[in-house]
């Protein structure tokens, strides 16, 4: 520990993992961005500043720019309530229900985009549901009431609380049972309990999800152009407008390049305030978590209309897409709907036209590619970099958030124009034009997301169990496979259906990079969707959301269905010893020095 | 058989142990003993192999072990939470050194069920999940997956802590048991001076990354080199300079006097005990025995009294007490 | 080309799940490598006029004519940035569809080939590339402001095009479409600023030129994202908005309005789609095959019936719908000089995102 290097060193499998990594950033992260960047900053080789000035002087881009950063940074606070009180409500307090509670909440895993905001739109919206029954009781209210600023953090705050119900819970799961009864035992109350103990122990993870939600908050595109409405638009569309122009490329990339600087600095910050009080359990022997029950009556009727109400909140949406889905579409865009609209007329374009599965096969496969490509070499790269604290992880570690900061159109860009040519990076081979390019693309944009939820899988491994494996004689390979792997495979499983999740419909690499033979998804939806004389794009639209939620949801079935069976199994085998010592970190993680390095 | 020679450790600025001389016989049950932070299991994780210090060498059967990794220097070890593999049942665990040894099935289960035997493991609880076994037997398990491979030795770090404490006894005496049993070398890391003194044929008493002393239990005990390990390793009186004037002995030292050299009745063979005079002012009662505090001239004197066929003394009365200046440790 | 470990592996892994889904295309033939990688095969065919069915067509089309095709379908601007993007290493064979504007990009890149079709003498040659004959016209469709006659009363309609934003009683009333990384848009951009070209005018335009595109989007309303403009024409959130003349008649059908079109003093910006040889194709005989079957008189012709498109070609032209010749003929052409708007568009379309759009 003394000498980290040396340390890395002794271990093949880090040297392999080391130098696998520093070739996929070199040759994915780094060569082609950089080369974008050069070209986009030094026109002709000589500097161009003027994207600066030009950005400076203009009041719309610092409007903007303003608005993404104050959406970010409401959405880290509305984002956090909400989800914070979701992931309660169905995993920490006795709620009559909460298996309903949970998979309304749980509808966010299957839809977001356009169709979330269309969805919002239809209820709240101008001829929305609720505006017009609003407007029966109150004639003299604004029918466009619904938008700006306060709707925009409304609809993306209830679109995004993913993460919370994903990643907060299975913390939630792992919390010391005997700290609360410790603390109930000496009289603390349901809300000081929550306070001092339940809400600390989750700190690292709240911390590293509202990360991902300043992130999601910067990146907003569709919420803020449909229901934006001219007060508040934010900076996204004007990234992608100018990312599309070789000319204005510049004043994207500077744009992103900003963004880019302002999720390091919440990165930095999030991780300070992390390390002033890591928040290790110092239990031996941990109880599992039983649901409480909510002692102030009063109280327990808020918590429960609250809950019930957000339920309808989440499930509405969904519900209206698959109404949606069956109406035609002059009904729904007029907003008026009886009996007769219903169809399965936009069924049958979908399905009717020739060769439909062929975009749904080519995008699961590809999504399904990346995804597995992305988490199994990140499982090693995150360990590494978890493990080992030294200057050479550390910049990998940032490195490897390089997609975090350039918008996917630029990303895609730059592939295709930095491997146009036979590359020695990649043994002398064209990519551009070749089926594995977008792949490549795909793999790249997920690096940071996937990198960040498996290092916080590592971290709570305590490292006792790697030695133990070591000691009795196991390669790390070995111990890898055997020991570490089965502990974060939850994880790592949660981590692949998201990322496949997101990737089915991606468009905006695709559009780049796609193989003319091997149209993907979001490609064919935008096709069937778009020209002058298709008026049912809306209709079709929501088909297709359809059949992508059913696939999604079969997705997270498989990852998170089985596995919560497999849960209640082994809570089963718990309950009869109620002793778990195992699993629970006895350690702080590396990096972190404890006051005893044993 | 283990020798540390000249080793220095350091966690970056941190010197964690600064120079550790130590010999550790063949067979034995060697034992270190200090408060948390002494740099008791830094000691045990180097010789482990975890962490290579900055400095020294050390020696196992004669040879430099410092560079040699770890699974090739034939050590097994329980650590403190028992790093059990939670993916794996008890059986898997046990037999994952064997595993990696591309031992064969039939030789791998002979081995496990033998092990598992001698640790008193049973074929039932083989089959489970680890996290269904209570502490104890996953302690168990721990041992037997680390004796599985016949290790030359044996490192604990504090395996016991995790258990109740009427468990903790038993299988403190389990534990001595198959030691002398295999007759493997051990080296046990512990804060607890009682299981210490109990399990161990020769202790190292650690305190700031230095041994204070090296010794066997009662060498430990009743010649304690040093202020801190006596204060450290069983109960004491301090006594105060009067009292200590009274006993003929130097004022100005530090000195302790175990309580069971304090006697309520005066031995035959004492015939240097100083009698004094005192109030009870407590008495606390453990069954076998109780420990009474007596105000001697305003200062407080601890003593135990196994009270086998004597009438138990009441708080406020007065009582004589026979002190053995020769028992005072003085620093 | 040395490694093609990787990318066949991906080709056969993507391939053979197709064909285990049962759904194997019959261009399968070009694996990997296809695109401009080699002669023989699948021709590519880019283009951003490929929905309502017409890519269907015309791949079916061709390939009754003996010609091998597959669509890809983008948006123009993105379509035009992946061509230039590849330019080292071509994908595709064959572009058609995009406007003037883009095909300047791309011969500016130097991502497009001249090739002079069989049926060059049928097209007005100004239409297209006249200096080089790089690109060559194939349809035509006019951007026009329109109304719903049912609910705007003929004596409210706007003289001209301009005095929507020069009026106080249109603000807010007619749509602007905010999102210039599109064609249309950008055209009505040029279109606006065409006529104010002004040499020491900030990006050669005047600042009256400027003030119109300030008014432009400061009085409008700006579109709404999945809301097409004749549902916001039929619910009266608008009464005017900018659309291609060719989606008339299917909105008229589908809204029940009448659409009548706004007027305009120098006429209104008109669309030409091009169609072009990529620069680098290893299929170029396919690839002059192919433009030389589908501008003939003949295809366009068929085309027009089926798309209500206005053809170029002039022989062509005598079979499109008579609703879409009269519509076509009673608007005026606005004289846009497209190497010049191709010169300052991405100037322009900056300028205006940065400073003029709502």
């Amino acid at each position: 520990m003394r000498s980290p290097y040396r340390a890395m060193l002794r271990s093949p499998l880090v040297i392999v993992v080391s130098v696998a990594v520093v070739w996929f950033i070199a040759s994915f992260l780094v060569f082609p961005n950089v080369n974008l960047l050069v070209t986009t900053f030094f026109p002709g080789g000589q500097f161009s500043g003027r994207s600066v000035e030009k950005l400076l002087s203009s009041e719309r881009a610092m409007t903007s720019l303003w608005h993404s950063l104050l959406l970010a940074i409401t959405l880290s606070i509305t984002v956090n309530v909400v989800g914070i009180f979701i992931v309660l409500v169905t995993k920490y307090f006795e709620i009559r229900g909460a298996r309903v509670l949970f998979l309304g909440y749980a509808t966010t895993l299957i839809y977001g985009g356009i169709v979330l905001a269309a969805g919002y739109n239809f209820i709240y919206g101008r001829y929305g549901f609720i505006t017009a029954a609003v407007q029966n009781v109150f004639p003299d209210i604004d029918p466009n009431w619904f938008s700006g600023y306060f709707a925009v953090v409304i609809v993306m705050t209830f679109a995004t609380t993913t993460n919370h119900m994903l990643f907060l819970s299975s913390a939630l799961a792992k919390i010391d049972y005997q700290t609360i009864e410790a603390a109930r035992n000496m009289g603390a109350s349901t809300g000081r309990i929550l306070w001092r103990i339940v809400l600390p122990a989750l700190r690292p993870m709240i911390f590293a999800v509202t990360v991902l939600t300043f992130l999601i908050g910067l990146g907003a595109l569709t919420a803020p152009i449909v229901l934006g409405g001219t007060d508040f638009q934010t900076i996204a569309p004007m990234i992608l407008t100018f990312s599309k122009s070789s000319s204005s490329r510049d004043l994207a990339a500077l744009l992103a390049i900003i963004l880019g600087l302002a999720t390091i600095i919440v990165l930095a910050v999030m991780n300070r305030v992390e390390k002033s009080g890591v928040y290790f359990s110092v239990a031996k022997v941990a109880t599992p978590l039983q649901k409480q029950r909510i002692r102030n009556p009063l109280a327990a009727v808020v918590v429960n209309v609250v809950s019930w109400l957000l339920f309808v909140v989440y499930a509405a949406p969904v519900l209206l897409i698959v109404m949606f889905s069956f109406l035609d579409s002059t009904a729904v865009i007029t907003g008026t709907i009886a009996l007769s609209d219903f169809t399965l007329a936009n069924y049958g374009t979908v399905l009717g036209t020739p060769a439909v599965l062929r975009p749904f096969i080519v995008s699961v496969v590809y999504s399904a590619l990346a995804s597995l490509i992305v988490v199994g070499g990140l499982l090693f790269v995150a360990r590494v970099i978890q493990k080992y604290r030294n200057r050479f992880t550390t910049t990998l570690e940032y490195l490897l958030h390089i997609p975090w900061i350039l918008p996917t159109i630029l990303i895609a860009l730059a592939l295709i124009m930095s491997f146009d040519k036979p590359s020695p990076l990649v043994g002398g081979a064209v990519l551009t034009g070749t089926t594995v390019i977008l792949l490549v693309a795909y793999i790249v944009v997920k690096v940071p997301f996937t990198l960040r939820l498996l290092k916080a899988g590592f971290a709570s491994i305590p490292d006792s169990l790697e030695d133990a494996a070591r000691i009795l004689g196991a390669k790390s390979l070995f111990t890898f496979r055997r020991v570490l792997f089965p502990l974060v495979l939850p994880t790592a499983a949660a981590i692949t259906a998201l990322n496949f999740n997101s990737l089915l419909d991606d468009y905006d690499a695709a559009v780049f990079l796609y193989h003319p033979l091997y149209e993907p998804l979001g490609i064919a939806i935008k096709a069937s969707t778009e020209g002058e004389n298709n008026l049912d794009s809306m209709s079709i639209t929501f088909v297709y959301t359809v059949l992508l939620m059913i696939i999604m949801a079969i997705t997270m079935y498989l990852v998170y269905g089985r596995s919560a069976q497999l849960r209640t199994r082994k809570a089963h085998g718990r309950r009869t010893r109620g002793i778990r010592v195992a699993q629970i970190p006895t350690r702080a993680p590396v990096g972190h020095a404890p006051d005893e390095r044993r | 058989m283990i020798t540390f020679d000249n080793i220095e450790v350091t966690f970056g600025e941190h010197v964690a142990i600064p120079d550790l001389n130590l010999e550790i016989n063949e067979g034995e049950f060697f034992t270190l003993l200090g408060p948390s932070g002494c740099g008791k299991t830094t000691a045990l994780r180097t010789l482990a192999g975890f962490i290579e210090p900055s400095r020294g060498e050390i020696y196992i059967d004669g040879k430099a072990a410092t560079r040699l990794p770890s699974e090739k220097r034939r050590v097994g070890m329980v650590f403190q939470n028992y790093a059990l593999f939670p993916s794996m049942t008890v059986r898997q665990n046990i037999a994952f050194g064997l595993a990696v040894r591309h031992t064969k099935k039939d030789e791998t289960n002979r081995l496990v069920d033998e092990i598992a035997d001698q640790v008193e493991l049973t074929t039932e609880q083989l089959d489970k999940n680890v996290s269904e076994l209570s502490g104890g037997q996953q302690q168990r398990v721990a041992i037997a997956r680390a004796l599985v491979l016949k290790p030359r030795i044996l490192l604990l770090d504090e395996p016991l802590s995790n258990l109740d404490a009427k468990l903790r006894v038993q299988l403190r005496e389990q534990l001595k048991n198959l030691q002398s049993e295999l007759g493997i070398t051990t080296v046990y890391v512990t804060h607890d001076q009682e299981e210490a003194l109990t399990m161990s044929d020769r202790i190292a008493v650690f305190n700031h990354g230095v041994i204070e002393q090296v010794g066997t239990p009662e060498q430990i005990y009743n010649r304690s080199n040093t202020e801190f390990v006596c204060t450290f390793v069983g109960a004491n009186n301090r006594l105060a300079p009067a009292l200590l004037s009274r006993l003929g002995l130097d004022a100005a030292r530090p000195s302790y006097l175990r309580l069971e050299k304090v006697s309520l009745v005066r031995h035959t063979d004492a015939a240097a005990s100083v009698p004094l005079t005192g109030t009870i002012s407590e008495r606390s009662y453990h069954g076998a025995f109780s420990t009474y505090s007596v105000d001697v001239d305003g200062s407080d004197l601890r003593v135990t009294s196994s009270e086998t066929g004597v009438t138990p003394r009441a708080v406020g009365s007065t009582v004589e007490l026979f002190v053995d200046p020769r028992a005072v440790l003085q620093y | 080309m040395r490694t093609r470990t990787l990318p066949a592996a991906v080709t056969v892994l993507v391939a053979t799940s197709l064909a285990l889904a049962g759904c194997a295309p019959a261009a399968e033939s070009g694996g990997s490598e296809s695109g401009g990688g080699e002669p023989g095969g699948t021709l590519i065919v880019y283009t951003n006029s490929n929905s309502d069915g017409r890519g269907e067509w015309v791949t079916a089309q061709a390939k009754e004519a003996g010609i091998d095709i597959e669509i890809v379908g983008l948006g123009g601007a993105d379509l035009a940035n992946r061509i230039v993007a590849e330019k080292n290493n071509p994908v595709g064979d064959v572009v058609f569809g995009l406007n003037n504007m883009f095909f300047e990009t791309l011969k500016s890149e130097e991502a497009i080939t001249a090739y002079e079709p069989a049926w060059a003498g049928e097209v007005d040659e100004a239409a297209g590339d006249p200096d080089d004959g790089v690109y060559w016209p194939l349809v035509e469709q006019a951007i026009v402001t329109v109304y719903d006659t049912n609910t705007v009363d003929a004596a409210d309609v706007p003289d001209s095009v301009a005095d929507l934003w020069n009026e106080d009683k249109y603000k807010g009333r007619y749509e602007v479409n905010t999102v210039l990384g599109q064609a249309t848009p950008q055209l009505i951009l040029a279109g606006l600023l065409s006529d104010y070209e002004d040499e020491d005018g900030d990006l050669g335009i005047s600042d009256k030129g400027w003030n119109q595109v300030k008014g432009y989007f400061q009085n409008g309303s700006p579109a709404v994202e999945g809301t097409d403009l004749y549902a916001r024409l039929s619910r009266g959130d608008v009464d005017y908005g900018a659309i291609p003349s060719s989606g008339i008649a299917s909105r008229d059908a589908e809204y029940g309005t009448v659409t009548g079109v706004v007027g305009a003093d120098d006429g209104v910006p008109y669309v030409t789609e091009q169609i072009s040889v990529i620069t680098g194709t290893k299929k170029e005989t396919a690839a002059q095959e192919f433009i030389d079957w589908f501008g003939s008189s003949e295809v366009q012709g068929e085309f027009a019936q089926e798309f209500s498109s206005y053809p170029v070609n002039t022989v062509a032209r005598e079979q499109a719908l008579p609703a879409v010749v009269e519509l076509m003929e009673s608007l005026p052409k606005q004289e846009l000089d497209f190497a010049l708007i191709r010169e300052n568009i991405s100037g322009w379309v900056e300028k205006t995102e940065l400073e003029y759009l709502p």
